[in-house]
């Protein structure tokens, strides 16, 4: 089991009226799973994924990722928990525009204090394996949509998570670009990485071993 | 519309407290500064115009030309030259008025006596300097036995009544009737401290060797002032050019070596260009109105950068709202407006702010600046003046917001996909390095200023100030008395010594030449300062002998000998000089002792040479040096008592040695204190612009923050990321400063010979100080960025 989710709540209050986002939701992944969620806008498909990241938090509930109590931990050690075993891939890549192909991938090695040539072997490998080797020296403007989302993906592998948190990670493509991506998934997934996306197509959601249905932040 | 662009602009100042706080009192401080900046230059540059006639009024100055061919600008004038410029000159002249140096006298009536500050002047000044006569007239000073007062020292001594035609005495001697009053000179005037202004004639009848010089047309004697006004229609210059050689022309034989030439010194020059150098004028104080000038325009440029810094570091957040005004119909011309109006609006709530702190600030200033500049809400030129500034400043810093917000495509920014160019943010950074620059010169500058202060406050001054009392001989009454007052103060056992000098330890009164050694070179034309002392004078001041001996009573030949300073020895050039004889005054003087330089004159210059000699009829004041087992005011209470016993018509009025001495600092310390303020508002008004730049940094580069976050930067990690590029900007700023800085004090220690060393650590102090400042500023706002939950700053899609 990599993570469990338990009588989780999100709120917010507007003007004295309790507006839940997230409702009473139960939820279990295991390693290796392929998770697609699904719902409408506003249904809390980001939120639920937000959490699971650990960028937001909830009003209630328990949240065991690797039997380790999040709704517990300090700040501090949380952020050690996902810089160690998550890797995010955005709807709109959100690669650092000042920075070149290599540096972008190189990143989350920096802020983990990895050492200069471990960093380049590292890099490289991931270059090598995403085929775009070529492009290092490109920065993300110089990129189709797909080779950028292909980075992000590469950025988010970079440090070996245990789990992929992709949010749309399609949105913004063509249909020939996403489906190159979702077969990209399908290859990280059978070599043992765990990924959960959020996303509007049907399509894609085949592409995963489970489907989970959010309506107005319950799980149907 | 109007009423709604108010609205808007209004709510938004309410919505960003933090913001609009700092915007408007920025901008507020700044104002303040030029506002005070403004007054204080306008004060400057308005000294003396009290007197009608200011413009045509000049003092004449003799410039001289000595052995090594310096010329040497004196302000001392022969006897005879008042009337050789009427006779010979005439036309070319309203008034021609002979002066006496103007100092401290006894003025008394019969049951009260006041130390005032007057002189004896020609009766034509009351018309040149076209005082305003409250009783009497400007014919007041005709009769030769008359006096005409100022309003304070009138009220001081006859109350609220009329005085015209009461009796007066001058310095215990001169019967005179007070013939006129006139109207206090204001502060800001040379002549502001005249108290009393007595007949010239009076001065010549009086002293017998000014009726020496008078009956003899004695031209080789400079003791006096000269004051003319220049007829009217009259070119200054041209009339210099004609009476250049009038001393001159009138010398004869050795006289005319130093080649004597006349200069007019207008009287609108006197405050702000009194420094001569080798007989030309070389401004002076003049630097500094147009020093703080310039900083009082560049704080206020400094000041609307900012704002229009902050300002467009909301730009994004205000990008949307344009977008909207934009698709709903509203033109470039009414979003100009709005936010033209918005500037407008701060700008005079700043304005009202900035006034509030001048009000509050002027008596402060005052005393920091030593001025007496009141708040001029009566003046309408003030106002209107000011309100032209309100309105420059608002297009000022309103116009940059206003025409690059209004100019947002409204379709980009709606998407999101607005962002703040990369010329905006270069822009930016070459404001925050000159405000840097400049900040850093300040300061270099201000612990320069501090450094020399304190430079020539440590140097040695050659004598004992600790408990040494000074009093000046005013008047006749002590003459005679040396004595008897010594041996009754020493009995009361409130002083340890007492002695007498021709100088006070503070300055210096005569010096002359004529002075011949063996050895010397003939074509050497001396000048050798002379101090007359009394026997006790060295142990009263606590000179230091360095070679040979001090004056004492158990040789009689000491009545002829010298004693050197070291200044005088070098000066001199004569080695071993005990034992030497000089020859002075058709005299000759054995030389018995050397005593270390005695610091008398500025604090900034080398001590001249000086010889002491044993003279008890021509002492002008009295030492004593306080019983230090005691405490002063008992000691001075005892001292009191015996001088009123000795001269009971005297005031008794003294000064502390050391407190005399401190004054020669004050241009100096006011220097330093003026521009500790600039600095630190300077200091002040830079972090508002770096705190602006930070947060515009921080706001472009939000969604980057956000990303480095997710991927797993720390805190720690982002503020290095975003604090670096601002210690860049400064230490870039710092080695801006530095050489210029540097080549700027120089420049001003120049104005002094003793000087302190521009050491290197000022400079790296500085540094360092400048890059601690800026981690603080920008660490606010680099650490609020850090810690801003990523999700928010990603949300976009």
């Amino acid at each position: 089991m990599l993570l469990e989710i338990k009588d989780l709540f999100k709120w917010v209050n507007s003007g004295g009226n309790r507006i839940f986002l997230l409702n009473d939701i139960e939820l279990t992944i295991n390693e290796g799973d392929f998770i697609s969620i699904m719902g409408p806008s506003g249904s809390g498909k980001t939120t639920l994924l937000n959490i699971i990241g650990m960028l937001d938090d909830f009003n209630e509930g328990e949240y065991n990722f690797l039997n380790e109590p999040v709704h517990t931990l300090k700040e501090k050690y949380r952020a050690n928990l996902y810089k160690e075993y998550i890797g995010f891939v955005f709807q709109s890549y959100h690669l650092i525009d000042e920075l070149t192909v290599y540096e972008n991938i190189e990143t989350p090695l920096l802020y983990k204090n990895y050492k200069s040539s471990e960093r380049k072997s590292l890099v490289a490998d991931m270059l090598d394996r995403f085929n775009i080797v070529g492009k290092k020296d490109l920065f993300p403007s110089q990129l189709s949509g797909g080779q950028q989302q292909i980075v992000g993906i590469a950025r988010a592998l970079i440090s070996n998570p245990k789990l992929i948190l992709a949010d749309e990670p399609t949105g913004n493509l063509n249909s020939k670009q996403g489906e190159e991506i979702m077969n990209l998934f399908k290859q990280l997934n059978n070599d043992g990485v765990t990924i959960i996306q959020v996303t509007h197509s049907e399509k894609n959601a085949t592409y995963g071993s489970r489907i989970i249905n959010l309506l107005d932040g319950m799980i149907v | 519309m109007i009423k709604n662009y108010f609205k808007i602009a209004w709510r938004n100042l309410i919505k960003n407290k933090g913001l609009s706080f700092i915007n408007l009192s920025g901008l507020a401080l700044g104002m303040a500064v030029v506002i005070l900046i403004g007054l204080w230059i306008y004060d400057e540059v308005t000294f003396n115009q009290n007197h009608e006639n200011y413009d045509r009024i000049a003092h004449v100055l003799m410039n001289k030309t000595s052995s090594n061919g310096d010329k040497r600008t004196r302000f001392t004038m022969p006897f005879p030259l008042g009337n050789e410029l009427r006779d010979k000159y005439g036309d070319n002249f309203d008034y021609v008025v002979m002066s006496s140096f103007h100092g401290d006298n006894i003025i008394s009536i019969d049951n009260k006596s006041l130390t005032k500050l007057g002189g004896f002047m020609e009766p034509d000044a009351l018309r040149m300097l076209s005082l305003r006569m409250i009783y009497g007239d400007w014919d007041g000073l005709k009769n030769p036995n008359s006096v005409v007062i100022s309003q304070s020292t009138s009220k001081a001594l006859f109350g609220d009544i009329n005085p015209i035609g009461k009796p007066l005495k001058i310095s215990n001697l001169l019967d005179v009737f007070v013939t006129g009053v006139y109207q206090d000179i204001p502060f800001n005037a040379t002549f502001n401290n005249l108290e009393f202004i007595a007949p010239w004639e009076l001065y010549v009848t009086s002293h017998s060797w000014v009726r020496y010089a008078r009956d003899n047309n004695f031209w080789d004697n400079n003791s006096y002032q000269l004051y003319v006004q220049i007829a009217d229609g009259r070119n200054m210059k041209l009339v210099n050019a004609k009476i250049k050689d009038a001393v001159y022309d009138n010398l004869s034989g050795n006289s005319k070596k130093s080649h004597p030439e006349l200069v007019l010194h207008p009287m609108k020059d006197w405050h702000l260009r009194s420094d001569w150098k080798n007989g030309v004028n070389v401004g002076g104080f003049i630097q500094y109105v147009w020093l703080f000038g310039i900083i009082g325009l560049f704080v206020l440029l400094l000041a609307c950068i900012n704002f229009m810094n902050l300002s467009t570091a909301q730009s994004e957040k205000r990008a949307k709202e344009v977008g909207v005004l934009k698709s709903i119909g509203s033109s470039k011309k009414q979003l100009i407006n709005q936010f033209l109006s918005e500037s407008f609006l701060v700008v005079v709530l700043a304005f009202i702010l900035a006034i509030s702190i001048v009000f509050l600030a002027i008596p402060s200033f005052n005393q920091l600046a030593d001025k007496q500049i009141v708040f001029p809400y009566k003046n309408i030129l003030f106002w209107l003046i000011n309100i032209g500034f309100v309105i420059v400043t608002s297009l000022l810093a309103g116009s940059y917001p206003a025409f690059y917000l209004s100019s947002f495509r409204p379709v980009k920014v709606l998407k999101g996909g607005f962002k703040a160019g990369k010329s905006a943010t270069s822009f930016r950074k070459t404001l925050v390095v000159v405000q840097f620059a400049v900040s850093v010169m300040l300061v270099i500058g201000t612990i320069v200023v501090k450094k020399q202060i304190n430079h020539s406050k440590n140097r040695p001054i050659g004598y004992e100030q600790e408990g040494l009392v000074m009093i000046g001989k005013v008047t006749e009454d002590y003459e005679g008395k040396y004595n008897v007052l010594r041996s009754e103060l020493l009995n009361t056992g409130a002083i340890e010594n007492m002695s007498e000098s021709s100088s006070p330890l503070t300055d210096v009164w005569s010096s002359g030449g004529g002075f011949e050694w063996q050895g010397k070179d003939p074509n050497f034309l001396t000048n050798i300062v002379t101090v007359c002392v009394s026997h006790d004078y060295g142990k009263t001041v606590g000179w230091n002998i360095a070679k040979g001996r001090d004056f004492s009573r158990t040789f009689s030949t000491d009545s002829t000998a010298f004693i050197l300073n070291e200044a005088a020895v070098k000066y001199m050039g004569i080695k071993d000089p005990i034992g030497k004889t000089i020859r002075w005054n058709n005299q000759d003087h054995k030389v018995i002792g050397v005593v270390k330089n005695i610091l008398t004159e500025s604090p900034f210059q080398p001590v001249k040479q000086a010889v002491y000699m044993i003279k008890y009829d021509n002492t002008n004041w009295i030492e004593l040096k306080l019983n230090p087992s005691k405490s002063a005011s008992e000691s001075l209470a005892a001292i009191k008592t015996v001088f009123n016993k000795h001269a009971p018509n005297v005031p008794f009025e003294y000064q502390f040695v050391d407190e005399t001495f401190a004054e020669k600092f004050i241009a100096e310390e006011r220097i330093r204190k003026l521009s500790t303020i600039f600095s630190f508002f300077a200091i002040f008004i830079s972090c508002l612009g770096l705190f602006g730049l930070a947060s515009f940094i921080v706001e472009q580069r939000t969604k980057e923050i956000g990303i480095r976050k997710v991927v797993g930067a720390s805190v720690f990690n982002l503020w290095k990321l975003l604090s670096k590029d601002f210690i860049t900007l400064v230490i870039l700023a710092t080695i801006i400063a530095i050489p210029l800085a540097y080549y700027g004090v120089n420049n001003w220690l120049d104005n002094y010979e003793y000087r302190t060393e521009v050491s290197w650590w000022v400079f790296v102090t500085v540094g360092i100080g400048a890059i601690v400042v800026t981690l603080t500023t920008v660490s606010f706002q680099a650490i609020k960025a850090a810690n801003t939950n990523p999700i928010k700053s990603l949300k976009t899609e």
